[in-house]
């Protein structure tokens, strides 16, 4: 198991979230948009320069800022 | 006794439809989340009672994380729980993600109704749900609904007096989230489904490569389609109603009118060549309709239409994340590309969309930007109709010199701005393709506004304008301001009356340069001039209120330095 954030993950690969390295307030945004520590997710896309992250995750698609894709950091083989 | 009734529910779940059904208000919704950013009240008849209703902004829980989400939560809590009843909306298509807000909803003890709406896409999209089933597990009454069609509403509104609370343990949040797998699990049934060609396009749209190309060609097409359309109105028409209708009508009227008097200066203005001439008389019956309704309203109308059907489709939170990394570097984040957009139809909407920014700088930067660098459809139309007469290439510099303008003024405060601009962090909706007639209302209900507003400033402003003109009250301004405005910016010295008449309308405004015989770079000098400095009545008015009067004082004092710096470079330097 190697742990690495959503901004290194290749496109297209699912993997699980292992932490949220950021605050309380991130924690709950991220919490009630249904990220949390266990959550499984697929990385779509990635703009690059910077750009959000866009993930698949349950039946929501979600965009995610460069900076806050850091921090979420998901567990891979 | 209820005495008043929320909605509530996710962001982009379909509230303001819901709204627009229980009370006939029309609201204007789209397919992206943050749509509403005023509180819309209005009233629904529960039997013979009519109770007040509030569409509440989009929330994913009770405990705020943003602007928009403390608003709605505090709200809720004008009345005691037993004196309104909670009108939950959910997302057919994604209960999981809904359902958090809804234990919330029941845990606090709130009176909840729980509507399942847009169940028919859920039905397209192999989701089932079992509503008996999920009523019992929640213990509240569900009702499933199809907002867009009505589908449901009915009943909903029977359902309404019958909520009573249900009882559930406080949850912490890692449990409520496994409460909800274990409720999903039970009442979801999901069909397996190959992959649509929507489904195709919704990814291929997020994609740097793939999503960069449909971005330019949809910007090029929208572009070149609200141009297209617009020149067809004017061609076909309002061109010949004004040429063929009613000019002939006006001149019988003032055959035997004495040619300087003061009513026919006022009505009918200064003939040219001894005739009427639509763009260069100046009178009220004459100038000024023929700007609202022959070169203004046919844009209006094509922009709204292309605005409202790429606002339905849900393509704008796409282009958002494609300019996410450029817009960071303004200090702002790719969800501002929604209020410049709409700002491109009026700043005034655009400016209160920046209210779904959730810093105090990004809303800053936002309505700045905006007002100086987005011109609005009244004052394209009035550049396409006159410096496009010039060629193409000039109307293309007018927006080349905004854009610039917007990048450099947006990296500069990003630079010295304090204060801090949050990160993006948006769900991004399924396509989803609006009946005609949804789009046709929306279109329709946009126009009838744009009229309203516009037409009696447009009339009252040309006859007070006609009024000073005749009695030469603007000769002292103009001789004052000569220096500037010719020295500076070659204009003639009249040209000032427009810059002036720009704070009331900016279309009527180009509407003064039109007699004046403007050569092409005056003309492009003008316009720009306009749109940059400062915006008309009604954006002052928004700005002060979203910006207070720091806010106001700062932004004008950067609009006004902007005009005579960007002014004087085009006169001597660009434009020489």
């Amino acid at each position: 198991m190697r742990r690495i954030t959503l901004v290194q993950i290749k496109p297209n690969r699912k993997a699980k979230v292992a932490e949220i390295s950021g605050g309380a307030n991130l924690q709950n945004k991220l919490m009630h948009m249904g990220i949390f520590k266990g959550k499984e997710m697929t990385k779509l896309s990635h703009i690059g320069l910077r750009g959000p992250v866009v993930i698949k995750t349950g039946r929501s698609m979600l965009a995610i800022g460069h900076g806050i894709a850091t921090k979420i950091i998901l567990e891979v083989e | 006794m209820i005495k008043k009734i929320y909605l509530i529910g996710n962001p982009n779940v379909g509230k303001s439809v819901v709204f627009s059904r229980l009370t006939g208000v029309h609201v204007i919704s789209s397919n992206y989340p943050g749509t509403t950013v005023e509180i819309l009240k209005g009233y629904v008849y529960v039997g013979d009672e009519k109770i007040e209703i509030v569409d509440l902004p989009g929330t994913y829980s009770l405990e705020p994380t943003s602007h928009a989400e403390e608003v709605a939560v505090s709200l809720l809590k004008e009345y005691s729980k037993d004196e309104i009843v909670v009108i939950n909306i959910l997302d057919a298509t994604n209960l999981e993600r809904n359902l958090l807000l809804t234990l919330q909803l029941i845990e606090k003890g709130f009176r909840i109704v729980a509507c399942l709406n847009m169940c028919d896409e859920a039905g397209h999209k192999g989701v089932h749900i079992d509503t008996e089933k999920l009523e019992k597990l929640l213990n509240v009454q569900v009702v499933p609904t199809c907002a867009v069609t009505g589908l449901g509403i009915k009943s909903l509104i029977e359902k309404i007096k019958d909520a009573s609370p249900a009882l559930r343990n406080q949850l912490t949040q890692e449990e409520r989230w496994s409460e909800i797998g274990r409720i999903v699990e039970q009442v979801q049934r999901l069909e397996h489904r190959h992959h649509t060609l929507k489904e195709l396009l919704e990814d291929a749209s997020v994609r740097p490569l793939s999503g960069f190309m449909i971005a330019s060609g949809i910007i090029y097409a929208s572009f070149k389609t609200v141009r297209f359309i617009g020149e067809f109105i004017i061609n076909k028409i309002t061109d010949p109603v004004f040429i063929n209708l009613y000019q002939p009508i006006l001149e019988k009227l003032t055959l035997h009118w004495q040619e300087k008097g003061f009513w026919f200066h006022l009505l009918i203005g200064d003939l040219i060549n001894s005739k009427i001439d639509f763009k260069q008389s100046l009178g009220v019956l004459t100038t000024a309709p023929y700007i609202e309704f022959g070169m203004v309203l046919p844009y209006v109308i094509s922009f709204y239409l292309i605005l409202s059907l790429l606002e339905d489709i849900g393509y704008l939170p796409r282009l958002a994340i494609l300019l996410d990394n450029v817009l960071h570097r303004l200090g702002l984040h790719g969800f501002a590309v929604i209020p410049v957009l709409l700002g491109f139809g009026c700043n005034v909407p655009g400016i209160l969309a920046t209210r779904s920014l959730e810093s105090k700088r990004e809303r800053f930067i936002a309505s700045t930007l905006i007002s100086i660098g987005v011109p609005c459809i009244p004052l394209q139309a009035m550049i396409f109709g006159l410096l496009g007469q010039f060629g193409g290439l000039y109307v293309v510099g007018v927006y080349l010199v905004l854009f610039c303008l917007v990048l450099i003024l947006g990296l500069i405060m990003n630079r010295f701005l304090t204060g801090y601009s949050p990160e993006f962090l948006l769900e991004i909706p399924p396509y989803r393709f609006p009946p005609l007639s949804t789009l046709l209302k929306k279109l329709y209900f946009r126009v009838k506004g744009f009229l309203i507003e516009a037409v009696p400033v447009v009339m009252i402003g040309v006859l007070v304008i006609n009024i000073l003109i005749y009695f030469k009250l603007f000769n002292l301004v103009t001789s004052i301001s000569a220096p500037v405005i010719h020295g500076l910016f070659g204009l003639p010295k009249e040209a000032v009356v427009a810059l002036i008449i720009g704070f009331i309308r900016k279309d009527v405004a180009v509407g003064m340069l039109m007699p004046l015989g403007l050569s092409a770079k005056q003309l492009f000098i003008g316009a720009t001039l306009l749109a940059i400095s400062f915006p008309c009545v009604a954006t002052f008015v928004v700005l002060l209120k979203e910006l207070g009067w720091k806010g106001l004082v700062k932004s004008t004092f950067i609009m006004v330095a902007i005009s005579v710096i960007v002014g004087a470079t085009l006169n001597f330097i660009i434009l020489r």
